[in-house]
């Protein structure tokens, strides 16, 4: 009862189960404004969805619960879409990039390694950074001092890079090179992990950007659709490695789950949204870390042949 | 239900065929076979699927009742594909994919069911020249003597049994009375698609006295074949229509929870 047979992973998988993860990473798409994908892709390699599949059709999902995500973000006007658009532009050059490494890492074998430690090392760092900062910020709330989110009149190294543009939304005037470079690496992760990359973008657009957190998480949800989209067109074009049927199920749980994360969040402070955060990223990292560590229970793998074409 | 009823209409036939009069004798007994499922379907509600092949062995051209020793052996192979088997080796604390072997043609799917141990039935060389046994298959490749590629080998054999891709089963033939026999295999959910062959060797005394080839269709159907086609043909379209479809959840997934 209930199994349904996904027709490129070519294998059967509960219908409820996989209902009931996408809703899980949508709730939690929702609370952080992060796609869910660093979630979603590991799920997907635990319920043994090769690598490759679990990385595009973890990208198509996130296309489907971004785009009610950011319709939420934008019914309370947190898009910056100007800035959206400039990280767009950066985050499609970076997905070509990250299809074409993926492609040549899993025809030399290495691809479920790299993703892993690039998964350890960025989770690992993003997380521990941003534990670190939301206790700081925390305490600070508790001993009555006033929150040191935005200070407008402090400049960083950011400020003196030239092509200036003005980012009316998010009261900014700043080079175009940081949000470009910001979207290029999140497209870069896009298609090489399947995620959306709001781990990295929020708190790059929060710390460096300077940018107020609500529009930082409107603006990054926008983004996501873009991105992801081109990501899942790409892998399916270079690497066939779309599932749309599961795709579709891990779709239909995220947007319901993403509805009721969307309010939790809101309930919720800034500082404990970021620790929270910081510590299901830190969960996720030391997991992936004790799966490359650990000797595994079979040495041997059987891979088909990838051509190059 | 259907399944058992075709059996036994083919029986029936089997039974009542005439003897050929005025053809010369066959050399030997013969064997006749059949698969209860020629198509498989692969829809969305597949999950697996039991195959019965099944047959009668004919002694209608002995003149009397022979008393040898008669053994069948049942081999089901799907077309080869190529795969590398690599071995994981720890490079500073992490493992990590190592060397490996390629391999030309592994089958896809492997089943060998007989009446009896495979040893007990015949000789190793017999079982090799046939190819017959999970020892024997080449993967498209002549075996070394090279004691690591070996460990290559029975390294990917041990992997696809475990995904019950590669079966040997020693009792997995009966014999239902004196000429009748009946071997059952699953094929599990990660069957590959393609055209299987099923060979059924009649051995008398450890000799192959008749070999009967029958071929069956595993092919996805409906919306799964769609998929598949669309994916592998049209990737760009599939994409696209992977995105579209995608946004139109979001936005239902939008109206539906909006609270205003």
């Amino acid at each position: 009862m209930f199994q349904v047979y996904l027709p490129i992973a070519e294998m059967s998988v509960n219908l409820l189960v996989m209902l009931g993860r996408g809703a899980a990473v949508g709730f939690l798409s929702g609370v952080f404004g992060v796609g869910g994908g660093f979630l979603l892709t590991p799920f997907l390699i635990f319920s043994g969805i090769s690598a490759p599949i679990a990385v595009a059709t973890g990208a198509n999902q996130i296309v489907a619960t971004s785009v009610s995500g950011a319709l939420a973000q934008w019914r309370r006007n947190n898009i910056d879409f100007r800035m959206g658009t400039v990280l767009i532009v950066g985050g499609v050059a970076g997905a070509l990039i990250g299809v074409l490494i993926l492609k040549v890492l899993r025809e030399a074998g290495q691809a479920g390694l790299i993703i892993s430690l690039t998964y350890v090392v960025l989770l690992g760092t993003i997380g521990a950074l941003m534990l670190g900062e939301s206790i700081r910020a925390i305490r600070r709330a508790r001993a009555g001092k006033p929150s040191s989110g935005r200070k407008p009149g402090q400049h960083n190294w950011v400020h003196g890079l030239p092509l200036k543009m003005r980012f009316p939304r998010s009261r900014l005037y700043i080079s175009a090179i940081p949000p470009l470079v910001i979207g290029s690496v999140v497209g870069l992760l896009t298609a090489f992990l399947g995620v959306g990359g709001g781990f990295i973008m929020v708190p790059a657009m929060i710390y460096l950007l300077r940018m107020p957190t609500n529009i930082v998480i409107g603006t990054s949800t926008f983004q996501i659709i873009f991105v992801t989209a081109v990501v899942t067109i790409l892998h399916a074009s270079f690497n066939h490695s779309l599932d749309v049927v599961l795709a579709f199920i891990l779709a239909a749980g995220g947007v319901m789950g993403g509805q009721f994360g969307v309010r939790a969040g809101q309930k919720l402070r800034g500082e404990q949204l970021r620790a929270l955060l910081a510590l299901l990223v830190l969960a996720v990292a030391i997991r992936l870390l004790f799966d490359l560590v650990l000797k595994p229970a079979d040495l041997y793998s059987i891979a088909p042949v990838l051509t190059g074409a | 239900m259907r399944t058992l009823l075709s059996l036994a209409a083919i029986l029936l036939a089997l039974a009542s065929a005439p003897v050929r009069a005025g053809e010369p004798a066959p050399p030997s007994d013969e064997v006749v076979s059949d698969i209860s499922t020629r198509e498989i379907a692969i829809k969305s509600n597949f999950a697996g699927i039991e195959i019965l092949i099944f047959g009668s062995v004919d002694f209608s051209a002995r003149p009397a009742p022979d008393t040898g020793t008669y053994d069948v052996i049942v081999v089901i192979r799907a077309p080869g594909q190529a795969l590398v088997a690599r071995r994981k080796q720890r490079v500073a604390g992490i493992w990590v994919n190592g060397p490996g072997e390629t391999y030309p043609s592994v089958p896809g799917f492997y089943a060998v069911l007989s009446t009896r141990p495979l040893r007990a039935i015949t000789s190793d060389e017999t079982l090799k020249s046939l190819g017959i046994g999970l020892g024997n298959l080449d993967f498209g490749r002549s075996a070394k003597t090279d004691p690591a590629e070996q460990t290559f080998r029975l390294a990917v054999i041990d992997l696809k049994e475990r995904q019950r891709l590669f079966q040997e089963q020693d009792d997995g033939v009966t014999f239902i009375g004196r000429s009748l026999f009946r071997a059952s295999v699953d094929l599990p959910v990660n069957v590959p698609i393609g055209r299987y062959t099923a060979n059924v060797y009649l051995l008398r005394d450890g000799q192959v006295v008749s070999k009967n080839q029958s071929t069956l269709e595993v092919n996805k159907v409906g919306f799964e074949r769609l998929v598949y086609l669309l994916a592998f043909r049209y990737p760009f379209i599939y994409g696209l229509l992977a995105v579209v479809v995608a946004v139109v959840a979001g936005l239902i997934g939008w109206v539906a929870f909006r609270r205003e």
